[in-house]
């Protein structure tokens, strides 16, 4: 193996200066005690629910003393009085029927259709808090009952059916959790949420107002239910998955992405502005449906002579951090360990290590975006890593690809050889061409010191790429003059379906023409490299992750059961 | 020779805020739960309970007593309590006989064809046991009747152990009478029983 001419110089375009003398402030440490650009924040709705569930403790606290209870009976007894006073046959028959709203079959149906939704859009952080949630609501509430063990209602006629102790209300309480549970991990917040929380109202209305008129419990009995059901778990759900962390939404399917307006808008100007010296005029969404892993932005930034500049973000949170997560962890089961998929540990690893491999790649001579660093919105939950913008870029498929840019690509590949690095994610939309030179973006996958066969199929996969806007053969005999026929024949040995990017995967399925097959005719032959790799790690983790499933099927029925959802 | 400033705290509390009531929230639902739990053992109101007892009697309005529990013997224990607009039923559970609960069920009526007259065990109650089966195994009821109800106790044990373990689940329970529930929740409570 040869080393080649390095990268045309060139690739990078106009430098942005460092802005410090543009900002206002300029950089600026903040000091100890001052909060960060974006504080964690407690709504006051948050306040009031919590209040509600100091309401309902004190009220639990209560009933346990005979002389108060018997007070709070004697006042629920004469609300239900009065409202036994308007009984008619007709409305009785009405209020059983409202009344069958609160039955099991009712929970089970919203509890079961919100878990097959959240599995089915793969929301697994809200299906666990929802999950976690429902259970504690429910062994919270059944202990209460059997706690305070009071009574139905007495001296009036029970017209409904009953069952068990009184306070609190399960039926209300069940019915209000499953409801709380699709408006806050199925329905996006803002308009449907909103609009949802009133339809919820009116059915739990509908639902205590049937249950007080056939007298099948206290008011106070529904009030602490619905405490449980709604604030208390509105509270649980708001500390597990937050909205502006884990957003609820179905554009883009299972990509949530991040509201950047608002608070956070502002903060990340802040940020921007006293950690990085950028005086930032604009922030935009950039490129969403491209990607999964963070929130990509599009940073407009004032030069110190007022001209303007863009530059590139990727927001990173605490749930892409579980996405790079689940991901790895699906990596190493189903392909094999085949390079370091160790998780990162905290968001603030994951910017550090893509910024980190930015400079590398840059020192290398790499055509990458130039990095800015990286700033903090939210200690431990928020990062904004900030790089160039190659205006002008434009993806390979879109761009004229003629010889220069085949030999440029092709060049990228083997400068990374020589670099000793792996980009690990070389699909069409992470190659920009600009003025005929070809740009790499998205280096967040890439790795150090990477194996041979990773290499090799980093070559595979951008051969694949050109081929798409060329021919095979065309593309492996501009190869030859950068790399030897077996560094082809080994990168074609390596490649599966499995080792090439889904995106690269479905171009070439809707080309039509068999690419891998055909440059695996041109190169030398050489017998397939195996990529399954089976060390004893891999065994583990796939017999703990089946164990694991087992367990959790056999504990989801216990769950059931638990839950009172059987 | 610096402008003065207060001194900030190291050891940050942990974990603070939101995080804390949500530790807070998750403590005291597992505590529930656990109290939940053990409380599932004995689930069964006491007959020096009273005030849990009426919703026993409310399950069956026109009864005379209500099933308690009185003291269990070493190795039982209550499960399954069910009170319902149509009576109420619970388990009592022997380690001498797993998996075999005997099923207490007070109803408004019984049908006790079959069943032989036994001694009382109450003022007004009329006891009455029914055996289906001597060999291989234990099998049959006991019926508490009185006026406006009845407690059935379904029982299935192996053979050897029986004649203890029917004395004990007979004596485990204790039927408290209505018109004494009646009076302690007007003193306690202030309220009425009905009817």
């Amino acid at each position: 193996m040869t080393t080649l001419p390095t990268p045309r110089p060139g690739h990078e375009g106009p430098e942005v200066p460092p802005l410090i003398t543009a900002s206002p402030g300029g950089r600026r440490r903040r000091p100890s005690g001052e909060p960060p650009p974006l504080p964690r924040h407690i709504d006051h709705s948050i306040r009031w629910y919590l209040a509600l569930a100091g309401i309902a403790g004190a009220l639990w606290a209560a009933m346990s003393v005979p002389a108060v209870l018997g007070l709070i009976t004697r006042a629920d007894l004469a609300v239900l009085h009065v409202v036994a006073a308007v009984r008619t046959a007709w409305l009785t028959r009405l209020m059983l029927d409202v009344n069958a709203l609160a039955s099991p079959w009712t929970v089970r149906l919203l509890a079961f259709g919100t878990i097959a939704v959240l599995v089915a859009y793969r929301r697994f952080q809200h299906l666990a808090a929802y999950l976690v949630i429902f259970l504690a609501a429910v062994l919270l509430l059944s202990a209460m009952r059997l706690e305070i063990g009071r009574m139905r209602p007495t001296g009036i006629e029970i017209l409904g059916p009953w069952q068990g102790y009184a306070q609190p209300s399960q039926p209300v309480a069940t019915l209000t959790l499953a409801l709380v549970g699709v408006l806050y991990t199925l329905m996006p917040a803002g308009r449907w949420r909103n609009r949802g929380k009133w339809a919820a109202g009116i059915i739990l209305a509908a639902v205590c107002a049937a249950r007080l008129y056939l007298a099948v419990e206290h008011p106070t009995d529904q009030l602490t239910a619905l405490i449980v059901g709604w604030p208390l778990a509105v509270v649980a759900f708001w500390l597990a998955v937050p909205n502006d962390v884990f957003p609820v939404s179905y554009r883009g399917g299972r990509k949530a992405h991040l509201d950047i307006g608002g608070r956070r808008g502002s903060a990340i100007v802040t940020a921007l502005d006293h950690q990085l010296g950028l005086a930032v005029t604009g922030v935009e969404p950039f490129g969403l449906e491209g990607s999964a892993g963070s929130t990509p932005l599009r940073i407009q930034v004032r030069g110190p002579a007022s001209d303007k500049t863009v530059l590139f973000g990727k927001l990173y949170t605490l749930s892409h951090l579980w996405s790079d997560r689940w991901y790895k962890l699906a990596r190493t089961v189903i392909y094999g360990r085949l390079e370091d998929e160790k998780p990162f540990s905290t968001v603030r690893r994951l910017a550090e290590y893509e910024d980190h491999l930015l400079r590398l790649m840059r020192d290398a001579g790499l055509p990458t975006p130039r990095p800015y660093g990286f700033a903090e919105i939210t200690p431990e939950r928020e990062y904004l890593i900030v790089m160039e913008f190659f205006e002008g870029g434009r993806e390979i498929r879109g761009a004229q690809v003629d010889d220069r840019v085949i030999d440029d690509a092709l060049r990228v590949v083997r400068r990374l050889w020589d670099a000793g690095v792996a980009h690990r994610d070389i699909k069409p939309s992470n190659i920009l061409v600009r003025d005929g030179s070809v740009l790499l973006i998205d280096v967040a996958f890439a790795t150090v010191r990477p194996t041979p066969w990773r290499q090799a199929v980093d070559l595979a996969n951008m051969m694949l790429t050109l081929a798409l806007a060329s021919t095979p053969e065309h593309v492996y005999e501009r190869a030859l003059s950068l790399f030897a026929a077996d560094d082809v024949a080994e990168a074609f040995a390596a490649c599966r379906s499995i080792t090439i990017p889904s995106q690269l995967r479905s171009l070439i399925r809707a080309d039509g023409r068999d690419l891998t097959g055909r440059f695996g005719q041109l190169a030398p032959p050489r017998r397939p490299i195996p990529i399954q790799l089976w060390d004893i790690k891999r065994v583990a983790i796939t017999a703990g992750l089946f164990a694991a499933l087992a367990a959790a099927v056999a504990l989801f029925g216990i769950y059931l059961s638990v839950a009172g959802l059987l | 020779m610096t402008p003065r400033r207060g001194a900030r705290s190291l050891q940050r509390r942990a974990p603070r805020g939101p995080l804390g009531v949500l530790l807070a929230t998750v403590i005291l639902a597992a505590g529930a739960a656990l109290s939940g739990c053990a409380a599932s053992s004995g689930t069964v109101p006491g007959c020096g309970d009273p005030l849990r007892l009426a919703i026993i009697a409310q399950s069956v309005s026109s009864a005379s007593y209500v099933p308690c529990i009185s003291g269990l013997a070493p190795g039982w224990n209550t499960s399954g309590f069910d009170p319902t607009q149509d009576g109420t039923s619970f388990l009592l559970n022997s380690d001498r006989s797993p998996g075999q609960p005997v099923t207490v069920r007070l109803t408004a009526t019984c049908n006790v064809s079959g069943a032989s007259p036994s001694p009382s065990r109450a003022p007004g109650v009329l006891t009455y046991t029914r055996l289906d089966s001597i060999s291989p195994r234990f099998v049959g009821a006991l019926y508490d009747v009185f006026p406006g109800g009845c407690i059935s106790y379904g029982f299935d044990f192996a053979l050897g152990s029986q004649i203890a373990l029917v004395e004990q689940f007979e004596d485990a329970i204790g039927l408290y009478p209505r018109q004494q529930l009646r009076l302690i929740l007007k003193q306690k409570l202030g309220i009425e029983l009905s009817p």
